[in-house]
């Protein structure tokens, strides 16, 4: 058990892969941004990969213990200190009952994730623990942590003082640029060959209107083939509207002009062309990046995205801890 | 004794509530910056006077621990 002090910044209860096989009826997948970061920590202190953890968003929670544990915080640097005392991260720790764990706000990275030892044990909701507060589902009482809760921990025996090897870290970039992979559609060819050389050419800055629904990108003017003017009245007045559709998890989502990028709590359907996707293997970069921050995109095919996918996942294993 | 209030979040400076000389109480709201469209207040922890405002309002891409503003002693 782990008493809440402070929550953090909407800090939630996240499992992997999360919430699947409910899109049809509008329930995203949830679970951790930066997956990879998030299954390192479990296996760090001998869970599943997929085990219930925290997701901590810029500024960091502070929990106190209720018995002794293992423990290990990866991902974002939030400069975790245990009573005080400042604490590595990407390595398992040994907590005493009584202990206060406290994360200050995120120096490198956005995103810091913390693995207990038995993973967290509240109840499952559609199969996950993930947090998906739009619904009120999941997590302690379907929302972020709030200030007193005693969130369950299950029975583990983690062992203190493993570590993740340096070279199988996500590579958080220190000077606020990253390339993003997408892949094209399903509605690029409503984007005439300007806007997609425009899109795949420009630095588009991340809004600090962004969280776990959309990122939101702010950057030049989109312009369309006739598919966007020449169609029937039931699409809607702008060039970007189109008949309700499914929308792909990680689609570059165009509304009016501006490009929302739907990620892990994102909306399953609605009214906008998604001329591009960002595949799963690149969610991590979005989870790390912090407002102001420019995002690059690079095309892949959906071969390359799926090879992108198995390297993270190999990485995601006991073969990463030393 | 002079206190530097640090940015507690990255994010962009949405609105700055002080200007040089105005005089502040603990838990007076000097500005307020937004990450994940949330608005993060930041506060005195020291009655005194506003010397000196760093940052301003739509400045954006602010790092956490950045020097915000410095509040002096309450005498002049």
């Amino acid at each position: 058990m782990l008493e809440v002090v402070k929550p953090g910044l909407e800090t939630s209860i996240q499992d992997y892969p999360g919430r699947i096989g409910h899109w049809a009826q509008g329930f995203p997948p949830s679970g951790p941004m930066d997956a990879w970061s998030f299954r390192l920590a479990n296996l760090l202190v001998g869970n599943q990969p997929g085990a219930a953890g925290l997701e901590c968003q810029f500024v960091g929670p502070s929990l106190k213990f209720q018995r002794d544990t293992v423990i290990a915080v990866s991902g974002a640097d939030m400069k975790p200190t245990l009573d005080g005392q400042a604490i590595p991260i990407w390595e398992s720790v040994a907590v005493k009952r009584g202990q206060t764990l406290a994360l200050s706000f995120a120096t490198v990275g956005a995103r810091a994730y913390i693995a207990v030892a038995g993973g967290i044990d509240t109840e499952p909701s559609l199969g996950s623990r993930s947090t998906f507060h739009k619904a009120g589902v999941g997590g302690m009482d379907g929302h972020a942590l709030k200030p007193g809760q005693v969130v369950p921990v299950g029975n583990g025996s983690g062992k203190a003082g493993r570590r993740v090897k340096p070279d199988v870290r996500p590579p958080i970039p220190t000077d606020k640029r990253w390339t993003v992979e997408v892949v094209a559609g399903p509605n690029d060819d409503w984007v005439d060959e300007a806007g997609r050389q425009r899109f795949l050419s420009t630095d588009w800055k991340l809004s600090s209107k962004s969280d776990r629904t959309g990122f939101r990108l702010e950057g030049p003017q989109w312009t369309f083939t006739g598919k966007a003017y020449n169609k029937a009245p039931e699409h809607g007045s702008e060039p970007s509207n189109i008949i309700d559709q499914g929308y792909p998890v990680g689609a570059i989502n165009l509304a009016g002009q501006t490009p929302i990028i739907l990620v892990n709590d994102g909306p399953s359907m609605g009214g906008f062309i998604n001329p591009y996707t960002v595949p799963s293997a690149a969610f991590w970069k979005l989870g790390q990046s912090k407002p102001a921050e420019l995002l690059r995109f690079k095309i892949v095919t959906v071969e390359e995205a799926q090879d992108l996918r198995r390297s993270i996942d190999e990485l995601c294993s006991e073969r990463s801890i030393v | 004794m002079t206190e530097e209030v640090l940015t507690q979040v990255p994010g962009n400076v949405w609105k700055v509530l002080v200007k040089p000389g105005d005089k502040v109480k603990p838990d007076d709201v000097l500005f307020i910056l937004e990450v994940m469209k949330t608005e993060v207040p930041h506060v005195a922890t020291q009655a005194g006077t506003v010397a000196a405002v760093h940052i301003g309002e739509g400045q954006e891409g602010v790092d956490a621990g950045t020097v915000a503003v410095t509040i002096g002693d309450h005498s002049p």
